[in-house]
């Protein structure tokens, strides 16, 4: 194994390895050790090896002649170098020289910047000492100042001395102290710091007597003088406390009027939303107006302390408020009467949800102006809190935003609001429920309509409950809403109209058919004289009928409907979107809850195809299969004087069209276009199979096939003229079937298979060509055998 | 566990004695780990992670094919004890033909009594994150996660409702439609483990309990220890299987079982989807095949009980 191990490894090695460069050759020996050539018993690996090795004698052979060549150059550089030997000296003893001159240049450089630095620092402390007299000298005239100011009760003046001694510099005040003068400096400062007190004290009681007694200006003039004090939070909490009694005795006086409020007043029906629209307008104008002082005397991002307190009062309006509309308008009761109304066999009596409808709108404009008066609130604190925290850190914003959203979210308004709206979710559903239920219990259809009443009345009602909540402006009430009425439209009245259809259309009796032309013309002219009639408590088989046609194309309609619903509502919606409404999370919260009211379509849809199917096969397919069976009876093995008496007086095919005319003409007449189109679809289907079906069946000769031909030309011209589905391709079987059965030879079949198909796609099969050829009474079965295929 | 068996997917063979075999030991704190089959997350921040997942096809195979055992909380309250995905499931997966379900997405809804900590489980999951503030729901908040299993996208459709019994109308507006209901509880306040049977029986009303999976979940894990722990599970685990339920518990404050929990959802409903989808459209192809009209009556399944339009109820 010895030698395969080396024939495998050996050669491995010497071409893994990189050539190594020229030069560093030298410690370089061979690949092949000794050991390995002892190993090589074979004579062919020997004189490998053996190569192996000249070649690398050759090669070092080769590097040596090279490092030879350059021996004379190495020599000649080394005698250069010989000759510059005295030179370096020299220049070592100018180096010495310049290292000196440059050691004594430093030293002199140093010696004048540390001048200068000691210079520099004089002058700094001479700035400082200046600046120290700046101060004292302020300092003085503040304690001047301010006892003249005081006297002279210029406020303003004095706070204005007192702020540029809280300005200052405590160190620099301490350092006063020190002074030789400290003993009168403690003094003034003593002064100075009971003027302090005495101005805040000053400030707060006239700030107070002005409240009392609604002296705006004068409340403003001291509002002002807290932060020159330093007393920002004092001075914004008794501002807000001032503000907030100014919107009570508002908010008090409002209240008192919505009591006194006839009802027949034209606000009557929203007065509460009024009450709360006028709070939220006055707070809402109060910020307005404050907020330049605000942010001129108070600096940026106070806002959210102002509207925090003014909140406090706000919720208290608002419960006050909301309290009086829910006793008075009997929310909870009414609320509680709906609850058990829902619930299924409920026995007590039922709301009638038109007397729900003004609470539900009124409810809903609360919600509305609140959400407005929030979002008011919200751009406002944040655009202010935006100025202040430009330079903040990231930490900063975050807390800030956190703030304004605890504020906002969290207050009683926010929580209350919720709550009604919670109780206006269940009274709108029910509102929707029971007046669908009305609607479909009144359903009508007029004549030449070819819907009945309910699906509009259906259709305007869920448009108005959700066009309703989305009044409201809150996203959850908009998509809870949506959700109830996709369930609405989903299994109740998706039901409603199951229910109709599963009664099936009545199978035609043979009196109808010998009637011809439509029954359901004739109900259509009789429900003409009644101006209506009644969709319900069907009895005849002719309103039977008609109930099923209406109701397929109620179905069709509803399907359509709930898609121009939904455009309605993504375009609506667009708009309170782009206001920014309902957070981040909003749109796709709506995006899904409105994908499945448009699953609800795709299910109206595949109603209508059942309901269709069903059309089809009890409607349709019963009369027309009767109609091709007498293709059967009409022999297609004639002579030419058949073949020409079929001409005058034609066997089959245009009483076929005619029957096939006045079925369909019942339909056209009570279907909409886009059902009566899928319904010929159909019908077209079924001919289709069902005459290959007798095709099949028959026998045929070359004038019998003439004859087929002729008929399905005229078949397919007129299905042609009542569909817009194209009809040549549902009859290319039976087209192809007649190609074959006009054939002059079994063999003539050639010219137009296989290669020579040209742009015709065969949709028979080789089995089913020779099937057809062997209807041919006159074609020899041994030779439609020998027919290659 | 009879029950619970019973009314997991359709079609589904028992479950392998050798999936029995592995009884999990308990909830031990390595459960967190990410389930085995590929899992991957793709909200936001994570998205650029994407493009490295590109497993090549046959790493795939291995991941449909890996077990789902070990990736239920116990076997005494879980929805299946089955070891893959569905024959069917893990093909369409191969092929790529999973149809419409990466487009689709599965409602999940959950609810329990306020403070039991629907939101923070959420937030623990989606965002990573936990807030010790507590902040009671308004309506509903609403995410949504996307995963990639066995390279399909998927995606779960989160609704958090509220669980303050004022906010509940407006929360079981939103109810309707889902294929997930976790009932949550928190596993220190026996009284909300009593108050998850009330909750399930309102989201019940709005979804037929055998389109959607029932999971019953205790929160709250890190507050208590392990005999109390012990005790208040298999309480719980007893409630899960009458309720058909499958069991977990989690702590969304320090992120145990959170990930695993969801992604056993995901699991779960991406399956039954897909075979839903499945089944959807061989039906489909029958009814659309050939013009043949005879037979388009009779091709699909629930016509055939009952005469003419028996089928228009059932959907």
């Amino acid at each position: 194994t010895g030698t395969k191990m080396a024939n495998v490894d050996a050669p491995q090695k010497l071409s893994g390895m990189p050539p190594l460069s020229e030069g560093v050759g030298g410690g370089r020996c061979s690949e092949i050790s000794t050991e390995l050539i002892r190993s090589l018993t074979e004579l062919q690996e020997l004189e490998a090896v053996y190569e192996r090795l000249c070649g690398e004698e050759k090669m070092v052979e080769k590097e040596l002649d090279a490092l030879l060549e350059q021996q004379t150059t190495i020599e000649n550089k080394m005698v250069t170098l010989h000759r510059m030997g005295p030179n370096l000296q020299l220049i070592e003893g100018d180096a010495k020289q310049l290292a000196g001159m440059i050691t004594f240049t430093c030293n002199l450089a140093e010696n004048v910047s540390s001048k200068v630095r000691q210079l520099d620092l004089a002058k700094n402390r001479l700035y400082q000492a200046i600046q120290r007299a700046d101060d004292i000298l302020d300092l003085k005239f503040c304690m001047d100042g301010v006892q003249t100011a005081l006297r002279n009760e210029d406020y303003e003046q004095a706070a204005a001395h007192i702020h540029r001694y809280l300005c200052l510099d405590k160190s620099v005040i301490e350092l006063s102290r020190q002074g030789k003068e400290g003993s009168m400096i403690d003094a003034n400062l003593k002064l100075l710091q009971e003027a302090e007190q005495r101005l805040k004290s000053i400030v707060a009681e006239k700030f107070a007597i002005a409240t009392k007694e609604g002296d705006l200006p004068q409340v403003e003039r001291f509002f002002k003088i807290f932060p020159l004090l330093g007393l920002h939070e004092e001075g914004l909490s008794k501002f807000s406390e001032y503000l907030c009694k100014q919107v009570a005795s508002k908010a008090e006086e409002n209240l008192l009027l919505v009591l006194e409020t006839d009802m027949s007043d034209r606000r009557a029906a929203v007065i509460f939303a009024d009450t709360l629209t006028l709070l939220f307008e006055g707070i809402a104008r109060i910020v307005e107006t404050h907020q330049p002082i605000v942010e001129t005397y108070y600096g940026p991002g106070k806002l959210y302390t102002l509207i925090k307190y003014l909140q406090v009062e706000c919720d208290r309006q608002v419960e006050k408020v909301v309290d009086k509309f829910i006793r008075q308008r009997e929310y909870h009761q009414q609320f509680r009467h709906v609850q058990s109304n829902l619930m299924r066999n409920s026995t007590t009596e039922k709301i009638e949800p038109r007397e729900l409808d003004p609470i539900l709108t009124e409810v809903t404009l609360m919600n509305a102006r609140s959400e407005l008066y929030l979002r008011f609130l919200r751009k406002r604190i944040s655009s202010d809190f935006e100025v202040g925290d430009s330079m903040a850190s990231e930490e900063v914003k975050q807390e800030h935003q956190k703030c304004l959203d605890k504020l906002l979210n969290n207050c009683l308004l926010s929580c209350t609001m919720q709550e009604l709206i919670g109780f206006y979710i269940t009274m709108e559903e029910y509102f929707m429920r029971e007046s669908v239920n009305k609607a479909v219990a009144l359903d009508t259809c007029e004549k030449g309509q070819l819907t009945s009443s309910m699906v509009d009345d259906v259709f305007y009602i869920v448009k108005k409950c959700i066009g309703r909540a989305l009044s409201s402006s809150s996203i959850d009430c908009l998509c809870a809403m949506i959700n109830l009425a996709t369930t609405e439209l989903e299994s109740d009245f998706r039901d409603v109209l199951c229910n109709k259809l599963r009664m099936g259309f009545p199978a035609t009796t043979l009196q109808d058919i010998q009637r011809g032309v439509t029954s359901a013309v004739n109900i259509m002219h009789s429900s003409l004289q009644q101006g209506k009639f009644d969709t319900k408590g069907i009895e005849s088989t002719d309103e039977a009928k008609l109930s099923f046609l209406v109701t397929l194309n109620n179905v069709e309609v509803c399907s359509e409907n709930i898609s121009t619903l939904k455009k309605t509502l993504e375009c609506d919606c667009t708009k309170l979107f782009s206001q920014g409404i309902g957070g981040e999370q909003a749109q796709a919260k709506f995006d899904s809850c409105l994908s499945d009211l448009v699953a609800v379509s795709n299910k109206f849809r595949d109603l209508l195809q059942e309901g269709l199917t069903e059309l089809n096969s009890t409607a349709v397919k019963p009369q027309v299969q009767p109609w091709i069976n007498t293709f059967l009876s009409v022999s297609h093995n004639i002579e030419e004087e058949e073949f020409n008496d079929y001409e005058a007086n034609d066997p089959w095919v245009q009483q076929f069209i005619l029957n096939l005319e006045q079925l369909m003409a019942e339909f056209k007449a009570s279907l909409s276009p886009v059902i009566y189109d899928s319904l010929t679809g159909l019908m077209t289907n079924l001919v289709a199979v069902e005459l290959e079906r007798v095709v099949l069946k028959s026998t045929f000769n070359r004038l019998g096939g003439l004859q087929f031909d002729k008929e399905l030309r005229s078949l397919i011209a007129y299905l042609t003229t009542v569909t817009t589905w194209t009809i040549r391709d549902k009859f290319a079987r039976l087209s192809q079937m007649a190609t074959i059965l006009n054939l002059e030879r079994v063999t003539e079949i050639l010219d137009y298979w296989g290669a020579n198909s040209g742009p015709l796609t065969w949709r028979l099969t080789p089995a089913e060509v020779r099937q057809v050829l062997a209807l041919r009474m006159d074609f020899r079965s041994e030779d439609i055998k020998r027919l290659r295929l | 566990m009879a029950t619970a068996g019973a009314r997991s997917a359709p079609s589904q063979t028992p479950p392998p004695t050798s999936a029995i075999r592995q009884t999990p030991a308990g909830p031990a704190p390595g459960r967190a780990e990410p389930p085995p089959w590929q899992l991957q997350r793709d909200s936001g921040r994570m998205r650029s992670s994407l493009a490295p997942l590109g497993v090549p096809v046959s790493r795939d195979r291995d991941d449909v094919s890996v077990c789902l055992s070990g990736s239920w909380y116990t076997p005494e309250a879980c929805l299946q004890l089955k070891d893959h995905f569905h024959g069917q499931v893990s093909a369409a997966c191969q092929r790529r033909n999973t149809g419409t379900v990466g487009l689709r997405l599965s409602k999940v809804v959950v609810v329990g009594d306020l403070y039991v900590g629907k939101t923070s489980l959420i937030h623990r999951f989606c965002k990573n994150a936990f807030d010790r503030d507590y902040k009671a729901t308004i309506g509903v908040d609403f995410e949504i996660e996307r995963f990639e299993i066995a390279g399909v996208p998927y995606s779960l459709q989160i609704w958090d409702t509220a669980g303050q019994e004022k906010f509940k109308c407006i929360a079981s507006a939103y109810y309707r439609g889902a294929q997930v209901i976790i009932t949550a509880f928190d596993l220190s306040d026996a009284q909300t483990l009593a108050h998850t049977r009330q909750w399930l029986a309102d989201a019940l009303r709005e979804n037929a309990a055998t389109s959607c999976f029932i999971f019953l979940v205790g929160t709250k894990k890190d507050l208590l220890s392990g005999a109390a722990c012990e005790q208040a599970e298999a309480e719980a685990v007893h409630l899960a299987n009458e309720m058909q339920a499958e069991y977990w518990s989690v702590s969304a404050k320090t992120g145990e079982n959170v990930k695993a929990f969801f992604s056993r959802v995901a699991a779960l409903s991406f399956e039954h989807s897909v075979l839903q989808d499945l089944e959807r459209r061989s039906s489909a192809q029958l009814q659309v095949g050939d013009g043949d009209l005879v037979r388009m009556k009779g091709s699909s399944p629930e016509s055939q009980e009952g005469r003419g339009l028996s089928s228009l109820g059932c959907c």
